[in-house]
């Protein structure tokens, strides 16, 4: 009896074991690649781009759609319906833009993006996203909830020219060190570090064009003693009526995580110049923009005065005590 | 002896899985990426179009053809690596709303940028959170009473009789508003007109060697009724859009 009860309690542990399934949450996953691309292209002529989709979460049924956007002045990128005289399709035989279409685990799809530039469409840059959006899951029937959905995006930079010459042309809005302290000397602003200081560098140009740029060349740095260090700048593109932080490498790490070019690290002593020299393209003028800072040993100095006057007093107090 | 064969049998049913292949590409187009470089076979066009792309081209640089400036894209990253996003849950649920007993729910959100070296991740409501017919909802949060929060601004939230619907976030590349896990934002509405909201942004230049490409936070949503709230099941539908750098 007692026998038979454990093999039927074993059967049962085996199919709770093993007919029971685990709740998981509804995952969604998805990964575009290339996640950008630009182009220079003449009116009346068209390209053709392969993006894949891959879905690395649950089925999922996804829409593929194209969009405009532009940047703000801080060059923050504001998505709005398509609006533009480039002509989007897709080259796919079952797949079309604005329609759903299904998508397993761990399956990928190829979308042909053709991209037609009509006949007379006016010259400069035109700005799109390819987005791909999934549906939502079911509704639960019986209690409230949020239901989540994932649209995710490749943008697309494109350059409209009949000829082939760019409009570059662009201005250094700020050129400016982070100091810890900041004193105008005889008209003049000084930056002042502690020589152990991390120098912190913010450098943000405009685009005054009617086409994007990214800003190629370096920052150099230089000091009193024939020291010099080089810093290039990282080509990030410029779109046009926007501003941008370029960032130039290597860069050190701020402790404080604060929006800035370049972060340069190590002992400074004396008067120091930064230097930026940049150019938007080829055959552009030379973009230049300087400032300086002073480096002194303060923590150093205050250091060792302390412990000078700390030495003095216990030598003095030792001499009193033997007298 | 049967009682055995029953039981392989039961075991044999419950453990193998079957497998299956499924071709979900079109038969038409099946385009193999095997160089992602612009120069490659994955892009055709026609003359006189010149591409810059972030493709994987290891040169970096300009270079001309005949009667055009072509620009080779900017090399400064391998942008090889796909661009994902990924929403740990998407069905969050509240069960039933009880007035004064907030009911929350979280999903982790994931961003992997390797080739777009930076991202955004903005969200928008569909529409507001409503019964299915869209004649009652609860309304956006207001946060505490004297701690007004707005949609581009969050604020603390922790009172049991303060109502609406809103969220959290806690994690990496979050907006600064974001304080600690009781500050809250009600969501854009999209029926309302409203634009998307930015909720984790990088915008910096990483390498994977200073710090991963993969970012994570978490979403917290929240919602909380009062006694004269009407009865039914809630709904909303949010929308995460992720958007590599350019």
């Amino acid at each position: 009896m007692f026998k038979r009860l454990i093999k039927y309690l074993m059967l049962i542990f085996v199919f709770t074991f093993m007919l029971s399934t685990k709740v998981i949450a509804q995952q969604t996953s998805l990964s575009i690649s290339p996640p950008l691309i630009e182009a220079i292209i003449k009116p009346g002529k068209s390209i053709l781009i392969a993006y894949t989709i891959y879905n690395n979460g649950d089925p999922v049924i996804l829409k593929p759609y194209i969009a405009s956007f532009e940047t703000t002045a801080e060059g923050k990128m504001i998505i709005k319906d398509a609006q533009s005289p480039i002509r989007f399709s897709l080259d796919n035989s079952d797949i079309s833009l604005d329609q759903p279409f299904f998508l397993k685990t761990g399956e990928r799809q190829q979308l042909l993006v053709r991209m037609r530039i009509p006949e007379g469409a006016a010259e400069g840059d035109y700005y799109h996203s390819l987005l791909v959006e999934s549906q939502p899951p079911p509704m639960i029937e019986g209690m409230s909830s949020s239901r989540n959905k994932a649209t995710i995006g490749a943008n697309i930079l494109m350059t409209v020219t009949e000829t082939g010459n760019l409009n570059l042309d662009g201005k250094v809005i700020l050129f400016d060190l982070i100091p810890r302290f900041k004193t105008n000397f005889f008209g003049k602003t000084l930056n002042i570090f502690d020589s152990s200081d991390k120098i912190p560098l913010v450098f943000v140009l405009k685009n005054n064009g009617k086409n994007m740029f990214s800003p190629q060349g370096e920052i150099s740095l230089k000091g009193n003693f024939g020291e010099q260090a080089k810093y290039d700048i990282v080509p990030a593109n410029i779109l046009t009526n926007s501003q941008r932080l370029i960032t130039a490498t290597p860069s050190a790490e701020l402790k404080i995580k604060r929006p800035v070019s370049l972060v340069i690290s190590g002992f400074f002593l004396g008067y120091y110049q930064l230097s930026a020299n940049i150019r938007l393209g080829v055959n552009t003028r030379l973009l230049s923009a300087n400032t300086s800072f002073i480096a002194f040993p303060f923590k150093f100095v205050m250091a060792l005065i302390s412990i000078i006057i700390i030495a003095v007093l216990i030598i003095k107090k030792t001499k009193k005590e033997e007298e | 002896m049967i009682k055995k064969i029953f039981f392989v049998f039961i075991l044999f049913l419950t453990v193998v899985k079957i497998a299956q292949a499924t071709e979900m590409e079109s038969d038409r187009y099946r385009i193999q990426m095997g160089n992602l470089n612009s120069e490659s076979g994955t892009m055709t066009s026609t003359s006189n179009v010149s591409l810059s792309t972030t493709l994987g081209e290891l040169a970096a640089g300009q270079f001309t053809k005949t009667g055009y400036v072509v620009k080779a894209g900017f090399q400064y990253i391998n942008s090889i690596i796909p661009f994902t996003f990924t929403i740990s849950n998407t069905n969050i649920r509240f069960n039933e709303l009880q007035p004064s007993q907030p009911a929350t729910g979280g999903a982790n959100l994931t961003v992997s940028f390797g080739g777009a070296y930076k991202y955004t991740v903005s969200t928008i409501a569909e529409t507001r959170f409503q019964t299915l017919d869209g004649a009652k909802y609860i309304p956006d949060t207001l946060c505490d009473a004297g701690h007004t929060c707005y949609k581009n601004s969050a604020n603390i939230w922790t009172l049991a009789e303060t109502e609406g619907f809103g969220y959290n976030m806690i994690g990496e590349d979050i907006a600064s508003d974001f304080t600690n896990n009781t500050y809250f934002r009600p969501f854009p509405i999209r029926t309302l007109g409203d634009l998307p909201e930015v909720i984790m942004e990088s915008n910096d230049v990483t390498l994977e060697l200073v710090r991963p490409y993969t970012h994570q936070s978490t979403i917290v949503f929240k919602t909380n009724i009062t006694p004269v709230q009407a009865a039914g099941n809630y709904q909303a539908i949010i929308n995460f859009i992720a958007t590599p750098g350019y």
